[in-house]
């Protein structure tokens, strides 16, 4: 069973009567417990929007066509309430955002508390792992530190620490070396790569850079609000068909 | 902690916010504190004139009052239903007349020693010394009100001239925030002497000092009512006479309570409207400005509830803050005021812990309820826009 799993994904942005925006037009995707997954394309294919289906953020439109599903581990998570949503966010759900993860007036390690805070966890239990989440991004003796006082690159870190900290089932990231000059990248991507592959931690990178692109597992390219390639070999008998070559529906 | 650093970066907009509403709260607590002290001059006089009834020609405030002679007393005695009668002798303490002091004007009492038989209920304690007693009847001696002692800066065994005359001080009195805080008693001979020098030359001719009195205090019999005793004392003396009871007092002296309630009322109402508005700004800002903040806030799984809260708790701290603010700057007014009213007897303000709390509680209040609009406003905000929000 694939850990998410989504089909008949569509999204239109309403920005005036007239004038709407299919960002998604009708997607199919799935993504297998302990993968690391990368979401390429050009700027403006609905990348970003089908991440923030995924990750719980947006529902996907109900309203034409055939009924949108989300599957998180088997269970049906497409119209939950949003406090419903909220709270799987919180607790199986870990985000990375190009830029502006981080809340200015916390010090690293406050940032990284607020995540275990929003999941319920307190005191001394949420201290340590904070901690030790932030040692694992090689930021153990920044903790103290005001985002301001971090390069953009520790900031980054920090806030896939907070992603991290209450081990998810899932962490999501759009972008996340999109702002940070190639050195900086190649590390944060390193950094994901070995929590993929030291604790099995699924991940999914929204990325339009073919470098971070080339250290995943494997690649979903998107045109268009459509899935052009899933990136299964043929014959592997996760998704025999792709989206983009189920009859158009828009 | 968090909340602190949060207004700390908005230093100037909430400075001004802060001191809007501080200015609002010191206005409640300078106000409450006199409505305070009012209230306890009220109430005293209140409680003062509840069990008896005030016989007098004309107005003692107005300071035309005219004598009464002393076979009134005896008339009144004989009232059926009366206990006790006994005359005395008030003046304004300045010879000049015309108070200019708002509250009480300071007075000169006099009254025979023991002639309420034991009735009067309105006890005042002493804070030194002791009170006149029947054998103080022909000496200048005098018991001082707290308020009068202060200004005149006196203690028990120092001599004291009040309207010129030399008078030794035997007692003090404990505050009782009401009139006789401002009163100098003596015993009723030498408040006639007094009161018939105060008169023009022609009349004080035709007096005799010894059988003159201001008012005269009537005690009813148990289980009658000073109203009943009221009627029978105009119905013997006539209409020339004034008759006060405590609901005369009340109704009097009620309105007076009533429009400085209102006057509270209003103060507070206007620091309401104005902090609050002013609040709900700031507060609507902060959320504007932070909306990328809410956005990864609510991406990473804060709820909608989450949000408000802090964003309430904010604007409840901005009120807090303001308020104790307010509430030291209030205090500080109300001390300094009474300190400088002092010199003249003007003891004005009374700042009690009921309304210190009440002033603190309402500037916490305020903020938190102004905080509610942009509470809701940030938690409604949808993260996706959010977070892409410049
Ligand atoms: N909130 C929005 N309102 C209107 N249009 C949007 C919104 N978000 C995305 N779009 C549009 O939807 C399309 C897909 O956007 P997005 O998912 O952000 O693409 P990508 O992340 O691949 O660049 C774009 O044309 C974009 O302009
Ligand atoms: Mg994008």
């Amino acid at each position: 069973m694939a850990l998410l799993e989504g089909s008949n994904l569509r999204k239109t942005y309403r920005l005036s009567k007239r004038n709407t925006v299919e960002a998604l037009k009708g997607v199919e995707i799935s993504i297998e417990a302990g993968e690391m997954v990368a979401i390429m394309g050009p700027s403006g294919s609905g990348k970003s929007t089908l991440m923030h289906i995924l990750g719980l953020l947006h529902t996907p439109d109900p309203n034409h066509g055939p009924a949108p599903e989300l599957r998180l581990a088997g269970e049906n998570v497409a119209s939950l309430s949003d406090n419903a949503r909220t709270r799987i966010r919180a607790r199986r759900m870990g985000f990375v955002f190009q830029d502006f993860n981080l809340v200015p007036t916390l010090t690293a390690l406050e940032n990284v508390l607020l995540a275990c805070e929003y999941a319920g966890i307190k005191g001394k239990v949420a201290r340590d792992a904070a901690i030790e989440a932030l040692g694992l991004v090689g930021l153990a003796d920044r903790a103290d530190h005001k985002p301001s006082e971090l390069s953009g690159g520790e900031q980054q870190r920090v806030a896939i620490a907070r992603a991290l900290v209450n081990k998810p089932e899932i962490i999501l990231a759009d972008e996340p070396t999109g702002n940070l000059d190639s050195d900086r990248s190649t590390e944060v991507l390193a950094l994901f790569r070995q929590f993929n592959r030291e604790h099995g931690q699924t991940i999914v990178l929204v990325t339009h850079d073919s470098e971070v692109g080339e250290a995943c597992d494997r690649v979903v390219k998107m045109r268009d609000g459509r899935i052009r390639d899933s990136g299964l070999r043929t014959g592997t008998p996760v998704m025999a068909v792709p989206a983009a070559t189920a009859p158009a529906t828009a | 902690m968090r909340l602190v650093r949060d207004l700390g970066r908005r230093k100037l907009r909430s400075t001004l916010t802060i001191t809007g509403i501080a200015i609002g709260i010191m206005a409640l607590v300078v106000f409450g504190s006199m409505a305070n002290k009012m209230n306890a001059l009220i109430g005293g006089g209140s409680k003062y004139y509840q069990d008896k009834a005030i016989v007098s020609v004309g107005s003692m405030y107005s300071g035309n009052i005219q004598p009464l002679a002393l076979s009134d007393v005896q008339k009144i005695e004989s009232i059926d239903g009366v206990a006790a009668a006994t005359p005395t002798v008030d003046m304004l303490l300045s010879s000049e007349g015309g108070a200019t002091s708002m509250g009480t004007p300071e007075m000169i009492t006099g009254s025979i020693p023991g002639g309420d038989k034991g009735l009067e209920t309105f006890k005042i304690d002493l804070a030194s010394g002791r009170e006149l007693t029947a054998a103080d009847a022909d000496s200048k001696v005098t018991v001082l009100g707290s308020d009068l002692a202060r200004r005149l800066n006196v203690k028990v065994g120092d001599k004291v001239a009040l309207r010129d005359v030399q008078f030794t001080v035997v007692g003090i009195w404990a505050p009782t925030l009401t009139a006789p805080d401002k009163e100098a008693y003596v015993p009723l001979a030498a408040a006639q002497d007094l009161f018939v020098k105060s008169l023009p030359p022609l009349i004080q001719s035709k007096i005799v000092a010894s059988d003159i009195a201001t008012g005269i205090t009537v005690y009813p019999q148990k289980g009658v009512s000073p109203e009943t005793i009221k009627t029978r004392i105009e119905d013997l003396l006539g209409k020339d006479y004034t008759v006060m009871t405590g609901k005369d007092f009340d109704a009097m002296l009620g309105s007076f309570s009533a429009i400085f309630s209102l006057v509270l009322t209003g103060i507070a109402l206007l620091s309401l409207l104005v902090g609050g508005l002013s609040t709900i700004n700031t507060m609507a800002m902060a959320v504007a400005e932070r909306t990328r903040e809410i956005g990864i806030k609510r991406a990473i799984g804060a709820s909608r509830w989450r949000i408000r809260r802090e964003v309430v708790l904010e604007s409840a701290a901005i009120g807090l803050i303001a308020g104790l603010i307010g509430l030291v700057i209030g205090a500080a007014m109300t001390t300094l005021f009474n300190d400088l009213g002092r010199e003249s007897g003007n003891v004005l303000f009374e700042l009690t812990l009921g309304t210190a709390a009440t002033a603190i509680i309402f500037a916490t209040g305020l903020g938190a309820i102004a905080g509610f609009i942009p509470a809701w406003h940030a938690s409604r905000l949808d993260p996706v826009t959010a977070l892409r929000y410049e």
